[in-house]
């Protein structure tokens, strides 16, 4: 049963060999408008191709055009490294941003600084300042108190 | 990688295969020179990188993509998938000779004369039609396993099928056309 069973497979092996060969023969007759339509999906297909084609980067480097800087990766890097490189405009921006900040803290202290400075050095005590008379004394034009002379 | 010359190499030898089982899923010339050309293109544009070596097997692939994406475009995806068991085995069909059929040796071609290259034409002619006529899956598994001359496994990965039904559905596509052909009398 069993050598039966392969006979059969053998011999269906067979007929379809000659089957597909009577299909191959009849590859000659395709018609010459459909040659010569394969033959310029053909090129198409390669012209694809070229514009395709990786171009090879062997070292790190800084491209620029357009105005535009972008960074190169050396062989076996990959995308990796062009994943880290697009995050570097990000990450100078932050430092930027925490720079900036840190800047004006400063600079708000110092300017306190010196006011409180300021307040300690002068001869008027500054108590003086939370004392209602002086305060009104300031606001007096200063001719009305001393007179005409 | 392959080379520019080893990937055109490779389209020049499947591009007419390519067409003409297009033609046999599509019945439509024009529709399949299209299929073939958006599968070389596809090819060329994203699997260039590729060994030469799996450049085969990522066309029929391809090919068989588009071809279904051809279908499911005309709506028309039910008549792809027909029925598997279109041709149940009758009675006493595993006995069938399959070397019964004298289809025609290229040997025996040359010196023919003009009558007998008719009856050639004629005879391919059949058989396409009886091809073009076999359900798809059973189509696809004969003409990939035996006329791309891929083996059972990577038929069935092209097909995305088991490696039995693989042999189920050439199977049943030999039974259909030796029927068929027979039913023609073909005798070349």
């Amino acid at each position: 049963m069993t050598h039966g069973l392969e006979q059969s497979f053998s011999s269906q092996d067979i007929f379809a060999r000659r089957i597909v060969n009577e299909l191959d023969a009849s590859l000659e007759d395709v018609p010459h408008h459909v040659s010569e339509r394969l033959r310029a999906a053909r090129v198409r297909a390669l012209t694809l191709r070229k514009q395709k084609a990786p171009v090879p980067v062997y070292s790190a480097s800084i491209h620029i055009q357009n105005g535009v800087a972008t960074l190169g990766a050396g062989p076996g890097t990959g995308q990796l490294w062009e994943k880290m490189v697009s995050f570097l405009p990000l990450l100078v921006l932050l430092l930027g941003l925490m720079f900036i900040y840190e800047h004006q803290n400063d600079f708000r202290a110092r300017e306190l600084a010196d006011v409180d400075q300021a307040l300690l050095l002068d001869d008027l005590p500054p108590d003086a300042y939370t004392d209602p008379g002086f305060l009104k004394f300031l606001s007096v034009p200063r001719e009305s108190i001393e007179g005409p002379q | 990688m392959a080379t520019e010359k080893e990937l055109s190499d490779f389209l020049k030898s499947v591009e007419k295969r390519a067409f003409k089982r297009s033609v046999y899923h599509v019945r439509d010339e024009e529709a399949a020179l299209d299929i073939v050309q958006d599968s070389m293109m596809k090819l060329a544009e994203h699997y260039a990188d590729k060994p030469a070596n799996e450049l085969p097997m990522l066309f029929q692939r391809i090919l068989s993509n588009t071809t279904l994406d051809w279908f499911r475009r005309q709506k028309t995806k039910n008549a792809l998938f027909s029925n598997f068991n279109d041709f149940e085995s009758e009675s006493g069909s595993d006995e069938m000779d399959f070397l019964d059929i004298k289809v025609p040796e290229h040997d025996t071609m040359m010196g023919e004369s003009a009558e007998q290259n008719f009856s050639h034409t004629q005879n391919v002619l059949e058989i396409e039609e009886e091809i073009k006529k076999l359900p798809a899956r059973q189509r696809e598994a004969f003409l990939l396993r035996y006329w791309e001359e891929l083996d059972v496994s990577e038929t069935a990965s092209a097909m995305g099928c088991s490696e039995g039904s693989v042999k189920t559905h050439c199977s049943r596509a030999i039974q259909a056309l030796h029927l068929a052909l027979s039913a023609k009398g073909l005798k070349p």
